[in-house]
């Protein structure tokens, strides 16, 4: 591997390391709990960007996986599971679940695909609201992935290990011939079928991968906070923040959510304390200038302007030989 | 990348240092309550009724010497910004005590957050009771739970009357699925039958459906467990499908709004509709009627007990420093375990068990206006029962 | 029976005001392909604005939603013109994301200019009933009925008779061609976005004395609304009257039925149904 002789690679492993180690020089427990929501919200990002932003699907109803997660763990420890098996187990479920939602949403395109999750988000919310098992709106209490004095250090690295995980499976698909597929399915996806690649397989692998994610990062997520209710955990705006965040941050590009998740979120958390009621106020309008005038998102329009390295070339289209591997 | 991760982590101690530490010229106890999202109207009241709190308590010279100055902090209507909250206003401003926050879903999500930090919490609004199974005793809570509710009104009816067949209408959300709980535990008890049990789906403008099956099913009582305004809408689609029971009776909140039985609100339809209320501008605690008037002039409207209830809190937290005379959260702690407040506009607060031992009251509109009608030591008026059927009205 | 039939003509009832709603978005949709998360926000806005004129003015609620259509139709051609139109030819995925923005900071605003308490009216009509045989209804209900109903047949025959309109279903056929025919693309849309911004105010009018209003009240009606839209066929005028009446009979039924709970998770089953099996909505032509 030319892995090692990669400068980028050292750099990577550098930051990587700073920001492991940043719980050990912050003693005060609430800029660790936003550094780990900020963690968190970037790995959802990353783990959205496989589907949203290297394939293209604008899905709105990641939330379903990511209450998936949080429900599935406190589920499944009442029934006596171990806490982290049972963490395993609620991703294994929202990836199967994903199966069936992109059976039916992939066959959907543009607008009706986004529409699709959004419901399907939607009756999750419902169910859990009405449910027994769910404790229904009234809520359950978490089970805890980590006790004692170091709570948020170990929730926090656990966050940064889940974001390390989704980024080499952001890096991979931005350099494998599966990314390659899904981007020719994001820029063109007839001509993608045409040219021999199993769209709906490609998109379906995309999207199980980020259920699986996303599943885990509710779990963390739920079991930070300590209680859950469907309000909270299953809620559209948790959907529209991941969204927002890689699109902010720009979509299909390796370090978008990262960028996303920090600004948006030190700035709604800044907004918070600092104008109080009007704070969403503050970030409708951000969010309306970086669309009016950041249309690629923050690192897309960076790239676009200065290099093009991290997107694949306009011929990366895979030749119609190629495409018989991901059928 | 290196200059944005460095950048990323300069702007974050930026904002966290934004907030200076002045301590030296007051004294800060941490807010944490709903200023946006769908309860934002709640958080105002609590933020009203502080504010109203604050400046007598400050007028009369603040806590230790020193004014108290309030640091608000948003969870937005939801539970995991509750829990941040509490890290910010315990572990960076370092407050001594900290008083929300407004919904039972988020001051329930907040509990353990705060017993871990070792911080004395004062509940103001949260009606749910599992917000109290925690036991800890860092947690009081001043108003009175979903429990109180179910059992005082089941104490009213069966001083009045004794109906056998009750249906429970309650909005799907925390608190309507809480009361119904609460009050389905309390009806097996008492030997009433619930013949119907009907969910709905708040800020919806139509619930006729909902209410054909509650008549179907032909109750004495109706208990309404209705948070917002759709009181209003229950009410009048109780009378366009023509439904009389004999008594409507409901866990407070909608049904105990200053604008129900107003003009403003339901007006005629809201008449002779009981409430479970913890305070009224009439009732009979020294202080009732005066901040009613201060929170009119204030804020132009009329407050409910939310306001109040906030305005309670935050009495008890300054009394509860004064009498320890330090800032230690656990001698404040202590000092609310043994405060005894006799004469609040909130009547006497005491704890038991972290509880305030406050009395449910039952109220009934009659001719638009609410009247304490149980328990009989503070009642003020006699309840109209049954209800008049809707055609003779 | 007489039970059902009643709950039929309830669910018609609240469905006319819901066709209002998903019109607006349809017509959004239809010219310019853009999901309009902020239509909630604006039937909110429209609320306020009627609640306004009853407040001040004293001005009967089904008479101030006009006022408050047109100032929202000015209001949603200005949104167009300075947000929308400078990013009309991007992905939608940034469409979609400036609506949502849209609807932040309206819902925002509304909070801090009106505070977050509720809000509501209480006219005489909405206390009384009219009666037909054994069923019964709100004056108040039909009187709204009738104007929606008013509202969806005007809006039909604009845009089927006259010449914006024409121009308009052009668009929604086909976006690249229409400018070729000497249609002016920016002016159309801009119409469009306004109609379809005014229609969410108009309903929100009607709705006012049937409910009661804070900031955030139009979250529920974005859902509801692509429900419908989605139920009579995407882009579709038509489609999305009908979809608000199948939404309104839907709910009225599942409440009386199978209870109230339900009636939510109904609507998105249905919603999905018709997506996965006909995307083209209920009684729609195939769309590419």
């Amino acid at each position: 591997m030319s892995l090692l002789k990669s400068w980028k690679f050292w750099v990577s492993l550098i930051i990587l390391l700073v920001w492991a180690w940043v719980p050990w020089f912050i003693r005060n427990n609430y800029q660790l709990q936003v550094l780990f929501r900020i963690t968190l919200f970037a790995a959802l990002g990353l783990a959205w960007n496989l589907v949203g932003g290297y394939a293209g699907q604008l899905s709105l109803g990641h939330v379903a996986f990511f209450g998936i997660g949080a429900y599935g763990l406190a589920i499944f420890t009442q029934m006596g599971v171990p806490v982290w098996i049972s963490a395993i187990l609620a991703a294994i479920v929202s990836t199967a679940v994903a199966a069936v939602i992109g059976a039916i949403a992939f066959r959907l395109r543009g607008p009706y695909f986004t529409l699709a999750t959004i419901a399907f988000a939607e009756v999750l919310r419902l169910a859990a609201t009405n449910l027994n098992v769910t404790g229904g709106a009234i809520g359950l209490t978490m089970p805890a992935l980590f006790v004692g004095r170091t709570f948020w250090r170990s929730f926090y690295l656990a966050a940064v290990a889940l974001a390390v995980i989704s980024f080499l499976a952001n890096y991979w698909a931005s350099r494998s011939r599966f990314g390659y597929y899904l981007m020719a399915i994001r820029e063109d996806e007839d001509t993608a079928g045409a040219v021999g690649i199993n769209t709906a397989r490609c998109k379906l692998y995309a999207l199980l991968m980020s259920a699986f994610l996303t599943a885990l990062a509710g779990a963390l997520y739920g079991s930070a906070f300590q209680f859950i209710v469907p309000d909270s955990i299953l809620t559209i705006d948790i959907s529209i923040q991941i969204a927002i965040i890689t699109m902010l941050g720009g979509a299909g590009t390796l370090l978008g959510p990262i960028v996303g998740a920090v600004l948006l979120l030190t700035a709604s958390e800044a907004f918070k304390n600092q104008f109080q009621e009007s704070h969403l106020l503050i970030y409708g309008v951000l969010i309306v200038l970086v669309v009016l005038f950041l249309p690629e998102g923050i690192v897309g329009g960076l790239q676009h302007r200065f290099r093009k390295r991290l997107k694949p070339p306009k011929d990366a289209k895979p030749q119609p030989a190629l495409g018989g591997a991901a059928q | 990348m290196r200059n944005k991760a460095i950048a990323a982590l300069g702007i974050l101690s930026l904002f966290t240092s934004i907030v200076p530490v002045w301590g030296q010229a007051t004294t800060k106890i941490g807010v944490i309550t709903s200023l946006t999202g769908s309860l934002a109207a709640f958080g105002e009241a609590h933020k009203n009724g502080y504010s109203i709190a604050l400046d007598e308590i400050n007028a009369k010279g603040g806590v230790l010497g020193k004014k108290i100055e309030l640091d608000f902090y948003d969870d937005q209507s939801k539970p995991d910004q509750a829990v941040q909250g509490v890290s910010k206003l315990v572990d960076q401003d370092q407050v001594p005590v900290l008083l929300g926050s407004y919904s039972s879903e988020s001051t329930k999500a907040i509990v353990p957050a705060v017993a871990q930090r070792e911080t004395p919490l004062i509940i103001p609004t949260a009606t749910a009771d599992n917000v109290m199974d925690s036991k800890s005793p860092w947690i009081f809570r001043v108003c009175a739970g979903a429990n109180d509710y179910a059992k005082a009104t089941i104490g009213f009816l069966k001083a009045n009357g004794a109906p056998k067949k009750m249906a429970i209408v309650y909005e799907n959300t925390n608190f309507g699925q809480s009361n119904m709980k609460a009050m389905t535990a309390a009806a097996k008890e008492a030997g009433i039958e619930l013949v119907a049990v009907e969910s709905y789906e708040a800020k919806s403008p139509d619930y006729k459906a909902v209410l054909q099956r509650v008549k179907q099913a032909n109750p004495d009582v109706i208990y309404f467990c209705s948070y917002l305004l759709d009181a209003t809408t229950l009410m009048r689609q109780t009378r366009e499908v023509d439904l009389n029971p004999k008594y409507y009776t409901s866990a407070g909140t909608g049904f105990a709004a200053a604008e129900f039985p107003t003009d403003k609100g339901a007006g005629k339809n809201a008449d002779y509709t009981f409430s479970v209320s913890q305070w009224l501008p009439s009732a009979k605690w020294a202080g009732s009627k005066e901040f009613d008037a201060e929170y009119f002039k204030r804020f132009k409207t009329h407050p409910q007990y939310h306001a109040m209830q906030a305005y309670a809190a935050l009495r008890v937290a300054a009394e509860a420093i004064n009498n320890a005379k330090s800032l230690e959260p656990a001698k404040i702690r202590d000092a609310i375990k043994n405060i005894s407040m006799t004469s609040t506009p909130f009547g006497p607060i005491k704890f038991e068990n972290g509880q305030n031992q406050h009395p449910v009251l039952i109220t009934q509109i009659q001719s638009g206006q609410y009247h304490v009608v149980f328990p009989p030591d503070a009642a003020e008026a006699k309840p109209i029962i049954p209800a008049p059927v809707w055609s003779k009205r | 029976m007489v039970r059902f039939l009643q709950a039929c003509a309830d669910g018609l009832l609240t469905g006319a005001l819901y066709a209002v709603i998903g019109m607006g978005l349809a017509l959004i949709f239809g010219v310019m392909r853009i999901v309009n998360f902020a239509h909630g926000a604006f039937l909110m806005v429209g609320m306020y604005a009627t609640y306004v004129l009853f407040d001040y003015f004293k001005l009967n609620p089904y008479i101030g939603f006009l006022p408050a259509g047109i100032a929202l139709f000015i209001f949603g051609y200005l949104v167009y013109m300075a947000l929308i139109r400078p990013i009309r030819d991007r992905s939608h995925f940034m469409q979609i994301l400036m609506t949502m923005g849209i609807g932040l900071i309206l819902t925002d605003a509304a909070q801090l200019i009106f505070k977050a308490d509720y809000r509501q009216t209480n006219i005489d009509l909405i206390n009384r009933s009219v009666h037909l045989g054994p069923f019964g209804a709100n004056a108040a209900e039909v009187l709204s009925f009738a104007i929606a109903i008013a509202f969806v047949v005007g809006l039909r025959s604009f845009v089927v008779r006259s010449r914006t309109g024409q121009a308009l279903r052009a668009i929604s056929q086909n976006a690249e061609i229409a400018p070729l025919m000497g249609i002016n693309l920016v002016r159309i849309q801009g119409i469009s976005f306004a109609l379809g911004t005014a229609l969410a105010g108009i309903a929100g009018g009607l709705l006012l004395p049937r409910l009661y209003l804070f900031p955030g009240v139009g979250e529920d009606y974005t859902t509801k609304a692509f429900v419908m839209v989605v139920l009579g066929g995407m882009g579709s005028i038509e489609g999305a009257a009908f979809g608000g009446l199948v939404l309104g009979l839907s709910e009225s039924l599942t409440s009386l039925y199978l209870g109230n709970q339900w009636a939510l998770i109904i609507d998105f089953v249905l919603f999905l149904l018709v997506l996965s099996f006909k995307p083209a909505g209920i009684f729609g032509r195939q769309r590419a």
